[in-house]
């Protein structure tokens, strides 16, 4: 019961606003010692040896690198004007190139507070110039900006795959064609909608005075080309064998630095600059980590761990019953918490019992995956919505982008409920 | 006055842990770049060279936690946080230092201890073939690590109390975290 | 009546089995010799997040028990590695007869002693395989560069030959081998080594010579035991004893099924034997290397020479009766 209460007691102390890592630690110090005695916190320094030891969870700081070099060195940026330039000229134009831009550094970062910073940059001063409607020049940003978690390579199908036990390799492939459906998804919509409602996407008026559209092309594709090189480094060096899905992450924090020296962006201070950054992000996202195993700790440790278990396993309709709450829960606390906690505190206990019932594994990480991906989005607490707030004019208030990610957050919904209906479709079953 | 030497000094060691990550973290991307490039090209493979990944990554994670402290850089639920005045941010970090922050930081580094000097005293090295030696060091990175953030809470600690006190708003006004 | 509740840590994830079931039914037939007075519950891998903490964790008290396999503390006290399995060494019913009968519990008593701890016998594979390879090995030539997952010991001997040993996250398995990243890796045998996959990637599965008998380990905390009645003591004893021996039946049974189900599922899997000559440099390094660890250390000498000296005594008779016999029965067949 101890557990139970720790948890909500934890949820109410979140919304204070003290850092979530501390918070968490704090709360589950005060438990802890409560229940079990001071004794128990020293099996921390063993838990937080294991994440030490765990090389897999290294690609987080290599994969955030490359993402922030990527961003430094306007590589992306020049990526977005490009297209923008290219598909400009239909309505809806270019919140069609923010998705396939936003796809494209998926591929290659999974990375998506970059993403999602580089965009609203440089992508919303444009579609706000051109009278797109706020919500959904917002919503096309941090909707796509997302996409790197589902579309591999990917941190949090990574650390699925830790929490899991599932090779990482098979999640990249499992993931590769529901991130695509994902991104056609998106198309769809804003075709559909622009044709509805025209006022929202104009057509950007083109001057095709000082470029013709061949020049567009050619400066388009040139502008694809660093990306693009990373996704093969990337995607390529795990294909043929050259490096691990780990591994293959510091050969795209390489080929980055590289990049950057052939387009004459690098400088030693953008080096440190990047890697001091990449510090800082790493250090948040161990942070969470670090207390939420204290968390989880104190939890099972004071019997959270079998109530929860007695729950789901006892829920009516069994595997059904059990995925259709599980998938509910995730959604709901994703409103609340952010993904590393969910992976980290409620996957671990909900990964016995799936595995129990018989549920395909990898079929369980994809739900989840795509479910957590939708938790970036859901106010209040998305944190792809801070990033965005972050970089964005102060016209654009919270409530545009709250607006703007609902029709996003529905469709993924309705993909996640179409992988759970049909997995056969996806290649799982 | 003391408060805020005693708040310069704190600022600048946790600086150094971030400059010190920020080097180690460039070790480990060539690290483990020329791993890769030595097993491809050469076909030539060393464990040391591997573990060394790990230690480097492990370091720079749990170096980079304090600085993080120092320089705002950890997620907030800030709902309410973000439209509370100075003074009400500094009752909420002031309360979380001092209930949250600072003794969780305290008692896992007190645990660390025990953890790196058993790995001493035991001489503990690698199990693999060609590994490296000297266990306690890295082992002592946890008790190392914790008590800077506690460091780095009493310097988050201090700028609460001196926001109170009306001597100095340093400090809470972080240009928003890119991720 | 009072009811002693003991706590255990296994090394293992809560969905792994064979290795699993073995603490889980010492922890049952425990609970039911004593009609209730020994509980014994189990915290996996997921719980604790420290699969190799065990030993420290029993060690400090935290846990009162551990289930896990001696080799994996040689970097803490080197002289743990000799109670798993030793490259070339003894094989299971050898080694059981060396633990109970020959002088190996008191010997491993002696190492632990020191640590507050009781080790006892935990489990055993059986004979493990030598792993799954990418390219045929013909030669010692073929050892040279050879990308192995193979930790340990096993990995020192096959280093000494120019192989290169390699560390790989066992997530990432499967995927190096596929892609060629490493060139071979061992794991198991049959038993375990099919959830892992490997038989759909690499072409070559080649028979044992590093792990003829893998037991692991139940650990016990000495304060533990201390504070344990006589005859619960003879029943953890007993529990733990029996659990043992049904993990070693366990292993041959689901080796043999799975092995079955490999081979028409994938009938291509060829099983391979090292050649003579790959085979000696082997036993040549391994010897070598326990040469050198004898040298070093008068309890790592007394270990050896009474394994040595064991194996030379149990092989004659292993030798005149159960190869005697396939032997007899194989030459029927023909
Ligand atoms: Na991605
Ligand atoms: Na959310």
């Amino acid at each position: 019961m101890i557990g139970i209460i720790m948890f909500f007691v934890a949820l109410v102390m979140l919304l204070l606003g003290f850092p979530v890592a501390f918070t968490f630690g704090g709360i589950a110090l005060i438990f802890g010692v409560f229940a079990e005695g001071f004794d128990m916190f020293a099996f921390m320094p063993f838990r937080i040896q294991s994440y030490m030891e765990n090389t897999v969870m290294m690609a987080v700081p290599l994969f955030v690198f490359m993402g922030i070099v990527l961003q430094k060195t306007r590589l992306a940026e020049q990526l977005l004007e490009a297209m923008g330039k290219l598909f400009g000229g239909v309505r809806g134009g270019l919140a069609i190139s923010t998705i396939l831009v936003g796809a494209l550094l998926a591929a290659s970062t999974g990375v998506v507070g970059a993403s999602v910073v580089a965009m609203g940059l440089i992508s919303l001063p444009v579609m706000l110039k051109y009278n797109y409607s706020k919500s959904l020049a917002c919503g096309t940003i941090c909707a796509s900006g997302t996409l790197g978690q589902i579309i591999p390579p990917s941190i949090i199908l990574i650390i699925l795959g830790d929490v899991l036990g599932i090779p990482v390799g098979d999640l990249f492939q499992a993931a590769l064609f529901p991130g695509m459906i994902l991104i056609a998804c998106y198309i769809v919509y804003i075709l559909i909608l622009t044709f509805l409602k025209p006022e929202l996407a104009p057509a950007m008026p083109q001057d095709l005075d000082d470029e013709t559209r061949a020049q567009q092309i050619r400066s388009a594709l040139k502008a694809i080309i660093p990306p693009l090189a990373l996704v093969l480094i990337v995607l390529g060096s795990i294909f043929t064998g050259i490096a691990t899905p780990t591994e293959s992450s510091a050969l795209g924090g390489v080929g980055a630095i590289i990049l950057a020296l052939i387009y004459r962006q690098f400088s030693w201070k953008m080096l440190y600059d990047s890697g001091l950054e990449t510090v800082k992000v790493t250090a948040m996202v161990f942070a969470i980590l670090m207390g939420a195993t204290a968390f989880s700790m104190a939890f099972s440790y004071t019997g959270g761990d079998y109530i929860v278990e007695e729950v789901l396993l006892n829920l009516p309709g069994e595997k059904w019953g059990f995925i259709i709450l599980a998938m509910i829960a995730i959604l709901i606390l994703g409103f609340f918490i952010d993904f590393v906690e969910i992976a980290f505190i409620i996957v671990p206990i909900l990964a016995p019992v799936a595995e129990a019932l018989g549920i395909n594994m990898v079929w369980f990480a994809i739900l989840i995956a795509m479910n957590l991906q939708t938790s970036f989005l859901t106010p209040p607490f998305g944190f792809s919505l801070f990033y965005l707030k972050g970089v964005a004019p102060s016209s654009i208030k919270t409530t545009d982008i709250y607006k703007g990610v609902m029709p996003f957050i529905l469709i993924q919904v309705l993909v996640l409920v179409s992988i759970m209906i049909f997995p056969e479709l996806y290649g799982m079953d | 006055m003391l408060l805020i030497t005693l708040e310069r000094g704190i600022t600048r060691f946790s600086n150094f842990l971030g400059v010190l990550s920020t080097v180690l973290f460039i070790v480990l991307l060539f690290n483990v770049f020329y791993d890769v490039l030595m097993r491809y090209a050469f076909n030539d493979v060393s464990i040391a060279m591997q573990e060394l990944e790990w230690h480097l990554y492990a370091a720079i994670f749990l170096l980079g936690i304090p600085y993080g402290i120092q320089h705002g850089g950890h997620v907030r639920v800030d709902l309410i946080y973000e439209n509370l005045s100075i003074r009400g941010k500094a009752w909420v970090d002031l309360f979380g230092c001092v209930f949250f922050l600072i003794p969780f930081t305290l008692l896992v580094g007190y645990y660390g201890v025990g953890f790196a000097h058993e790995a001493y005293a035991l001489g503990e090295t690698s199990g693999d073939p060609g590994g490296l030696p000297y266990r306690w060091i890295i082992k002592a990175v946890i008790p190392f690590a914790f008590f800077s953030m506690t460091i780095s809470g009493l310097g988050m600690l201090i700028r609460c109390i001196n926001v109170l006190r009306g001597v100095s708003e340093e400090g809470f006004s972080h240009p928003p975290i890119q991720h | 009546e009072k009811v002693y509740k003991l706590k255990m840590a296994e090394t293992w994830a809560s969905n792994f089995p064979i290795f699993g079931d073995a603490p889980r039914n010492m922890a049952r037939i425990a609970d039911e010799m004593s009609n209730g007075r020994l509980k014994i519950t189990i915290d996996s891998a997921n719980k604790h997040k420290a699969p190799l903490g065990v030993f420290d964790m029993v060690r400090s008290g935290q846990y009162d028990m551990g289930h896990s396999a001696s080799y994996y503390w040689k970097g803490k006290v080197p002289n743990t590695l000799y109670f798993t399995t030793m490259p070339f060494g003894m094989i299971t019913p050898e080694q059981y007869g060396w633990f109970y009968y020959g002088g190996g519990m008191e010997l491993m008593q002696k190492v632990y002693q020191p640590f507050g701890l009781l080790s006892f016998p935990g489990g055993n594979t059986g004979n493990q395989m030598g792993g799954w390879f990418q390219k045929e090995i013909n030669s010692l030539e073929d050892l040279q560069g050879l990308k192995m997952r193979i930790p340990g010991f096993a990995g020192e001997v096959l280093a000494k030959l120019g192989a290169k040993p390699t560390n790989i996250a066992s997530g990432e398995l499967y995927t190096a081998l596929e892609r060629r990243t490493i060139d071979a890796l061992e794991w198991v045998g049959p038993s375990l080594d099919l959830r892992m996959g490997f038989h759909k990637i690499a072409p070559y599965y080649y028979t044992g010579w590093h792990e003829p008998a893998t037991e692991l380990q139940f650990l016990v905390n000495e304060r533990t035991w201390k504070k344990l009645p006589d005859d619960l003591r003879e029943i953890l004893r007993t529990s733990m004893k029996l659990a043992s021996y049904d993990m070693y039946i366990q292993s041959y049974h689901e080796s043999a099924e799975n092995w079955a189900t490999m081979k028409t599922e994938y009938p291509n899997v060829q099983v391979k034997t090292f050649p003579k000559d790959v085979l000696l440099a082997m036993k040549k390094a391994n010897q070598e290397l326990l040469d050198e660890k004898a040298a070093e250390d008068p309890l790592a000498k007394e270990i050896l020479d009474s394994q040595a000296n064991y194996l030379k005594k149990v092989r004659v008779w292993t030798n005149i009766s159960d190869r005697a016999y396939l032997d007899s029965v194989d030459s029927l067949a023909e």
